[in-house]
């Protein structure tokens, strides 16, 4: 079976079905369809990190800068004024920032711990100077993207970008398929010579394997699709500025990523919805909502450390 | 260039590089000592800014408000290590992460409700308001001379006390091997509250002296943190030494770069870091 434990499939059949209805309650109120869809995305994101932090042990301060790149990839290669296609763009994008993850990765790599974090967020820190001082690509207002891709597939158009109740849809299926790819990922042979990385390098080594070349691998990967979540986030909003792209949005998934509980992947969608439901509740009640936030995110470190996934599988699994 | 601005520009790195060597000392000195690594060190420059302006506007001297400040700053110190900071120590550097982040925005919070979010200024105190001249047309503030030098005695000061006193023998023999400190029958989580108490104390004081030179801002503590964490990249994690050469290197380097290629100017120390550290994944002067 795919999805191995219990608590998983659990989640899935609670989140993905109430996640479909939800538009037919909320169809008079774009304002939540929206701020949905913005969690979704960054769900994906979250749970792209998730997978390099929690599955790889490569823990990076700067995965905000292929969120950030997704968006600005486009911005570049993407006509001004003419409609271009989604999916091959999508391809495009992916492509580009593996391209560039693949660089930076072999820079990044060669150091591991402390290093790592801090030399992932000096690249991250350099894109984001490197767009917010340049006046080609806005500055700090960033772009606006006047047309939206069309999605056409085989001639048939699937979703309407500009409706939000597609592009909610859309972005349901893309968080979907993330979670089912990192599964096939995890289940696969490569994502157990993975696990092996992450449990003992030495000694993935010494049974023959390129410990650097997967962890390459990895990195590449997930950064794609953390460029994934910045092109969608990109598309829903119609503009790219380099807020994306800061040290702020890395720190705050990898707050969501452990508070949904590293490493489990579908927590990466818990923490992104329970973070983001606390950040919104919080901004409605006062207006020092960090404090809050702050507050409730020591607590979180000191009381449990398995995140909210991790608390739910010691509930809901069966003792064995 | 000519020879006085580029002199002028030499002086501005080389206090910038001194500033930013007394913040980074006490992020280095927490790390290399405890191997914490705390993000929440750049809140405590901005607190330590905000506090100095707080008592100059209610006290109305500088050097009563800069030892008030720096006072609190222990303290601050003193209850975040007792509190939380000790829970860390056996905790992966990803917990460490975590809650400095939920302690950055924990002071963020508090220095918008004390506050606010406008800008303040502090004066210059009247001692140290005047300027040097230079040539016959530059002239450099006597006041950023002042802090150049206070940073200088502040470094030496901590060479001496970690290279010929009892405390810094005890943090450099904490640094080797902890549990031999500890069967030797010191009180090392004492040793520990008293490091992260004089880093973040550190961190306050170099707050204060930059009050008067520049806006205080909300925002401050992080963009000084990114700075810091350049300098202590490239000097190598937990080197007092290596904070101190980075430091100058980073205030040089982006001083210079301002000048001379403004379009890179802010990514330049970041290349500075990458560069290095591909040559030295260790940084300049690793342990």
């Amino acid at each position: 079976m795919l999805f191995q434990k219990r608590t998983e499939r659990i989640f899935i059949w609670v989140f993905f079905p109430l996640a479909l209805m939800m538009p037919l309650f909320l169809e008079q109120n774009t304002f939540y369809v929206s701020k949905l869809t913005t969690i979704m995305i960054f769900a994906i994101f979250v749970m792209s990190l998730d997978y390099l932090v929690g599955r790889c042990g490569l823990i990076t301060l700067g995965h905000a800068m292929f969120y950030g790149l997704g968006g600005y990839i486009f911005v570049m290669i993407a006509p001004e004024y003419d409609a271009v296609n989604f999916w091959i763009y999508t391809f495009y994008i992916c492509a580009i920032s593996a391209l560039i993850a693949l660089v930076i990765g072999f820079l990044v790599l060669r150091t591991s711990g402390i290093y790592m974090i801090m030399i992932t967020l000096a690249f991250a820190q350099m894109t984001f100077y490197f767009f917010s001082d340049s006046i080609e690509f806005g500055g700090n207002d960033g772009v606006f993207i006047y047309v939206k891709p069309d999605t056409s597939l085989f001639g048939i158009s699937m979703f309407d970008l500009d409706n939000p109740i597609h592009f909610y849809y859309l972005c349901l299926l893309s968080l979907f398929n993330t979670l089912f790819f990192f599964r096939l990922v995890t289940r696969s042979r490569f994502g157990r010579v993975i696990d092996a990385i992450h449990e003992n390098p030495g000694r993935t080594t010494a049974l023959g394997y390129n410990v650097f070349v997967f962890r390459l691998m990895a990195y590449v990967m997930a950064s794609a699709l953390g460029a994934y979540a910045g092109y969608l986030f990109t598309m829903q909003y119609g503009f790219v500025n380099p807020s994306m792209l800061s040290w702020q949005t890395s720190g705050s998934a990898l707050v969501m990523s452990i508070l949904g509980g590293l490493g489990t992947l579908y927590g990466a969608i818990l923490g992104t919805v329970v973070y983001e439901g606390l950040h919104y509740v919080l901004e409605h009640m006062t207006e020092h909502w960090l404090l809050f936030m702050g507050a409730l995110i020591i607590l979180m470190v000191i009381l449990f450390k398995n995140g909210i996934a991790g608390y739910l599988e010691k509930l809901l699994e069966k003792r064995s | 260039m000519t020879t006085s601005l580029f002199f002028v520009q030499l002086i501005n790195g080389l206090q910038y590089g001194l500033l930013l060597f007394l913040i980074a000392s006490g992020l280095t000195l927490v790390f290399g000592v405890m191997g914490i690594l705390n993000l929440a060190h750049g809140s405590m420059y901005m607190i330590g800014a905000y506090l100095a302006w707080y008592f100059v506007e209610n006290t109305g001297s500088f050097t009563l408000s800069a030892i008030i400040s720096a006072a609190i700053a222990l303290g601050i110190g003193i209850v975040v290590e007792k509190t939380l900071i000790q829970r860390l120590y056996k905790r992966n550097h990803l917990d460490q992460v975590l809650l400095t982040i939920g302690m950055i925005f924990v002071f963020n919070a508090l220095q918008s409700i004390l506050w606010g979010d406008d800008p303040l200024g502090v004066q210059v105190p009247d001692a140290l308001s005047g300027a040097v001249p230079l040539t016959e047309v530059v002239e450099y503030p006597v006041y950023r001379i002042f802090v150049a030098f206070l940073c200088v005695a502040i470094a030496v000061l901590m060479y001496y006390m970690i290279n010929r006193t009892r405390l810094g023998m005890l943090i450099r023999a904490g640094e080797s091997n902890r549990e031999m400190v500890e069967c030797l029958g010191i009180d090392i989580s004492r040793l520990y509250t008293v490091v992260f108490a004089i880093g973040v104390m550190l961190a306050a004081v170099a707050g204060v002296a930059a009050a008067p030179m520049s806006s205080i801002v909300p925002g401050m503590g992080e963009h000084v943190l990114i700075a810091c964490f350049v300098v202590v990249v490239i000097g190598g994690m937990g080197s007092i030494k290596g904070a101190f050469v980075g430091a100058l290197l980073v205030g040089l380097v982006d001083t210079f770069a301002s000048v001379l290629v403004p379009q890179l100017s802010s990514m330049m120390i970041y290349i500075l870091m990458a560069f290095i550290l591909l040559l030295k994944p260790q940084g300049l002067f690793s342990s």
